[in-house]
């Protein structure tokens, strides 16, 4: 079989052949639903009415509008961005600081360093359900607060509490993840030109505002991207500390979307709305690739 | 400022804070392993129980041995103790499975495309990239509809396939980065030897990346192991894996905060080991290669 082993043997055909698995399974799982979603998200389609999807009521584009008139999933879309814009900063801050503080050499840095990245190590299933052990009434949270204060606090059950214990478990566990991306900038840092700047007489501060902080610019905006993309999946910890509750107080994204889609069993809506996530979402995953793919060329 | 004030000064703050990341990154984790020796009575007290009075392994049998078993043996009376229905075996054996086969299918196709993409120059890096920017909930509901039609859900295949799916982008970009690592002259020095390009590969550039290749399945094993909401989404019954298990325990009793903390035990086990044995690679992994640290 000539034929056959030409594949092995053509460089044209091999790279072919090479591609070839990643795209069968691509089109099979990914491919398929997606172009199958732009027409029941175009349905009303219930799957409790023990009908198939392409025997659903097509009510057409009208769908969208639907689907973007739901003030639960507008308000789970915003509440997402919020606990972003909140947690992705403090994140980010935190662990700068800590790679910076832990720079240099002193004795027990290989084992701090080392602890300093458990968390993010952890199981996000796990991590939110010991949380949800810390902050439920009878947890250490609330023990620490009667020992110090005299009160204790609902957490889970007050909607500000709820938000700010998820925030908290989200910081917990990826701190870590700015802290080592930083760790690995900083460690890889040229010390000629910090050196340099020394000599000349700049202050600790100077020096780390005008040197350090320019020379980073680019791994400190991976991470940022990276940590702000990521926070938008937020959904193991209101999932197993608040089930998105009290009330809507906790719901995010993908929260609304899966209670919507696979508690109510709303599928048509549903799909539509993961389109409109899907769509937006590729428009700043376009940008946000960007930096990366400079930093993969090595510009 | 003397010198010698700042170096005191400075090992201060580094203590401080080195004991402050000890106690905030292992407290929880302390809690967790303490809440699964404890025995039921110890789970919700009134006055917070910092450490384990009476430490039991009870929450542990049960995860693995049927409750009537325990019953016959004498450990758990099942008319006033809280008790789970059924074991976390399957959850286990789930996780195992799931895992370990859709870590090799993503890697084995990963790779694969990876290679391509290195060295003859194949497009769709980037669409994959930005297939990974996406959160997962937008493509499985997509995913839910087509496997109901196929009868894929709560099925070992299904999740194997998702498995094998879902962390494609961070095998091609982890093992581009290995790839282009690798000096050019190795493909074509073998290529001049008469080589063909699949045995280039596979003879060649293959055995000199083995140590890329297992930093790339381990971190792909812990990103399914961690999984949930594929989890969720896809399995009800038959294919539940340990993190939608630890959401399922629930007995007449209320939560049954031990074992469930039992099993949040087991389960970070081996992301834990696997993430510490991976450590130096963790950056590249986790930026696409991006910053290598």
């Amino acid at each position: 079989m000539a034929g056959l082993s030409s594949w092995f043997r053509i460089p044209e055909k091999f790279k072919i052949l090479l591609i070839l698995p990643v795209q069968i399974v691509m089109n099979f799982i990914a491919i398929i639903p997606f172009a199958l979603t732009w027409y029941v998200g175009m349905t009303n389609w219930v799957p409790q009415l023990t009908i198939d999807w392409w025997r659903a009521q097509f009510i057409g584009p009208i769908a969208f509008v639907y689907a973007i008139n739901d003030q639960i999933f507008l308000a789970a879309v915003a509440r997402t961005l919020f606990i972003g814009a909140v947690v992705v900063p403090i994140e980010f801050l935190l662990g700068f600081l800590l790679a910076y503080v832990f720079l240099g050499k002193f004795i027990g840095r290989k084992f701090v360093t080392l602890v300093a990245v458990v968390p993010m190590m952890v199981v996000p299933a796990a991590g939110g359900y010991v949380f949800y052990l810390m902050f439920v009434e009878s947890g250490p949270v609330n023990g620490l607060l009667q020992i110090f204060t005299g009160i204790s606090i609902s957490f889970l059950s007050n909607p500000t509490w709820a938000l700010i214990s998820i925030m908290l478990a989200d910081i917990w566990q990826w701190t870590p993840f700015i802290f080592l991306i930083m760790s690995a900038a900083l460690l890889s840092l040229p010390q000629e030109p910090i050196n340099a700047a020394y000599v000349l007489g700049a202050s600790k501060w100077y020096a780390f505002r005008r040197v350090i902080i320019p020379m980073l610019k680019r791994p400190m905006m991976i991470a940022l991207l990276l940590r702000a993309i990521e926070s938008l999946k937020i959904f193991d910890y209101p999932y197993m500390m608040t089930q998105g509750g009290p009330g809507y107080a906790t719901q995010t994204i993908t929260m609304n979307l899966y209670e919507s889609g696979f508690k109510y069993l709303k599928y048509g809506k549903t799909a539509t709305q993961s389109l409109i996530i899907f769509i937006a979402c590729i428009i700043v995953a376009w940008y946000a690739v960007k930096p990366l793919r400079a930093a993969q060329r090595g510009e | 400022m003397d010198p010698r004030y700042e170096k005191i000064i400075s090992s201060i703050i580094r203590y401080s804070f080195g004991l402050g990341v000890v106690f905030f990154a292992l407290f929880p984790l302390y809690w967790m392993f303490t809440m699964s020796i404890k025995p039921f009575f110890e789970w919700s007290p009134s006055v917070v129980l910092w450490w384990p009075n009476n430490p039991t392994t009870l929450n542990y049998l049960q995860l693995f041995i049927p409750v009537e078993t325990l019953a016959e043996w004498g450990l758990v009376n099942p008319a006033t103790d809280p008790i789970i229905h059924d074991t976390a075996t399957r959850a286990i054996m789930n996780s195992i499975i799931f895992s370990t086969f859709g870590t090799l299918l993503s890697v084995f196709i990963g790779t694969t495309a990876a290679y391509a993409m290195s060295r003859y120059r194949a497009s769709g890096d980037y669409m994959f990239l930005t297939f990974r920017m996406l959160p997962p909930i937008a493509i499985l509901m997509p995913i839910v509809i087509w496997f109901s039609t196929i009868r894929l859900l709560d099925s070992a295949i299904g999740m194997i396939l998702l498995y094998g799916l879902f962390p494609v982008p961070f095998v091609i970009w982890l093992m581009r980065s290995f790839f282009d690592d690798l000096p050019r002259e190795i493909d074509e020095a073998a290529i001049m030897d008469g080589c063909s390009p699949a045995m280039t590969f596979v003879r060649v550039v293959l055995p000199l990346v083995r140590g890329g290749l297992a930093v790339t399945a381990l971190f792909i094993f812990i990103l399914n192991w961690s999984d949930l909401i594929v989890a969720l989404t896809i399995s009800h019954r038959y294919a539940v894996t340990i993190p939608v298990q630890i959401g399922l325990f629930e007995s007449d009793a209320g939560h049954m905060y031990g074992v469930m903390a039992a099993l949040g035990c087991i389960a970070v086990i081996p992301t834990l080991a696997f993430g510490l044995a991976i450590q130096r690679y963790l950056v590249r992994g986790l930026t696409f290669g991006a910053v290598k640290g």
